[in-house]
């Protein structure tokens, strides 16, 4: 296959845009959907600071490198969660990133500062790992921004994982969700805003993006993930593309663009009554913050008696 | 051919493309990339038996 802008060999192809790039060419592909994103959204105000969530895997990574091609100038925050050889690897990823480039990396250690981790947490919860990983990720990352002055909370959330958060939001209604899956969560009292630059790219994209340009991230899937219902979402969502290319980006920017709208009040009456954390101080709908109900479970689990 | 990561011998009688590859190993194309020696290749691209090939799952599980 030939390059569609130079007709030089292509390196990959991508059915939804029914073209083939090269590897200069893809690069630019992948920053012209970041700065259209950012553009589009008015997600990076000029002199904002910013801090990108980084997990040491494509996403996060091609983000990072992605907004500083852009002209932006982002720190990184890394979450250690715990998860043996898997996190180990991963933090190394994100390490290695930050010192080659000369980047300010944040790290916080759920074990080391906060006093669980994540396989120990779905233990004491008697749930999934991902949704104590997800609570544990949406605070912390809200939490260090808003102590550290961040305007701005960047993602590595790609196509995909939008079109399959959405899939499942749609099979629920769950219409609050779908009220708040936009990819910019504006700024409130409490909250920084919360954007995602790589909406427009597909995985196979951020993967390609980061073998092009040489990044080492984590390749192996985090070992708790394993057959969860996202994953599931997605393979639904990939046997559709497969069939019908550009089937998962009709899904997700017709969503942003058409629907959306019609849930933002659902998410908005979850976020009256906040007050302040009977804890922590973050802003919640409760007494305590779910995130410190949850140290507080694991926590007693590891205090009880065996 | 060779696939490594993890590293296998698989008989496929070369040469063949990579989408006739996939197919044959029930791949679906828009999960992975595929990796010929140390690079990159699109769905035409042919493979020969001596060959050492990469097929890299691209999907990750977390949604948080």
């Amino acid at each position: 296959m030939k390059c569609r802008v130079c007709r030089g060999p292509a390196v990959l192809d991508i059915r939804r845009h029914n073209a083939a790039f090269c590897r200069d060419h893809f690069l630019k592909h992948c920053g012209e959907h970041v700065r259209r994103a950012i553009k589009d959204h008015d997600m990076i105000r000029a002199g904002e600071r910013v801090v990108v969530a980084v997990s040491g895997g494509k996403d996060s990574l091609a983000l990072w490198d992605l907004l500083l091609g852009l002209g932006y100038a982002p720190d990184g925050l890394y979450l250690g969660l715990g998860i043996g050889e898997y996190s180990d690897a991963s933090g190394h990823a994100a390490r290695a990133f930050a010192h080659d480039r000369g980047l300010k990396l944040h790290e916080v250690d759920l074990a080391a500062d906060f006093g669980y981790d994540i396989p120990g947490a779905a233990a004491a919860t008697h749930r999934a790992p991902c949704g104590a990983c997800g609570l544990s990720k949406r605070h912390l990352f809200n939490a260090v921004a808003v102590e550290h002055g961040y305007d701005v909370v960047a993602t590595g959330h790609n196509l995909d994982d939008e079109a399959a958060v959405l899939l499942g939001n749609v099979l629920r209604w769950e219409t609050a969700y779908l009220g708040r899956q936009h990819p910019v969560l504006p700024a409130t009292p409490g909250f920084a805003r919360k954007v995602k630059p790589l909406y427009r790219l597909g995985e196979r994209e951020t993967a390609a993006y980061c073998l092009l340009q040489g990044i080492d991230y984590q390749v192996e899937e985090c070992p708790m993930a394993e057959g969860n219902r996202h994953l599931g979402y997605k393979e639904v969502l990939n046997a559709l593309e497969d069939r019908s290319p550009g089937a998962k980006a009709a899904f997700v920017f017709g969503f942003v663009d058409s629907v959306h709208d019609h849930f933002t009040d659902d998410a908005g009456a979850e976020r009256e009554g906040l007050q302040a954390c009977e804890v922590c101080g973050s802003p919640t709908t409760s007494d305590v913050c779910a995130f410190c109900r949850l140290r507080e479970r694991v926590g007693s689990r590891a205090d009880s008696p065996r | 051919m060779v696939l490594r990561n993890p590293r296998r011998e698989v008989e496929m009688p070369g040469p063949l493309t990579v989408s006739a590859l996939l197919e044959q190993l029930d791949v679906n194309p828009e999960s992975v990339l595929v990796i010929q020696g140390d690079t990159l290749v699109t769905r035409d691209a042919r493979l020969s038996d001596t060959d050492v090939v990469e097929i890299r799952p691209v999907t990750s599980g977390g949604a948080a």
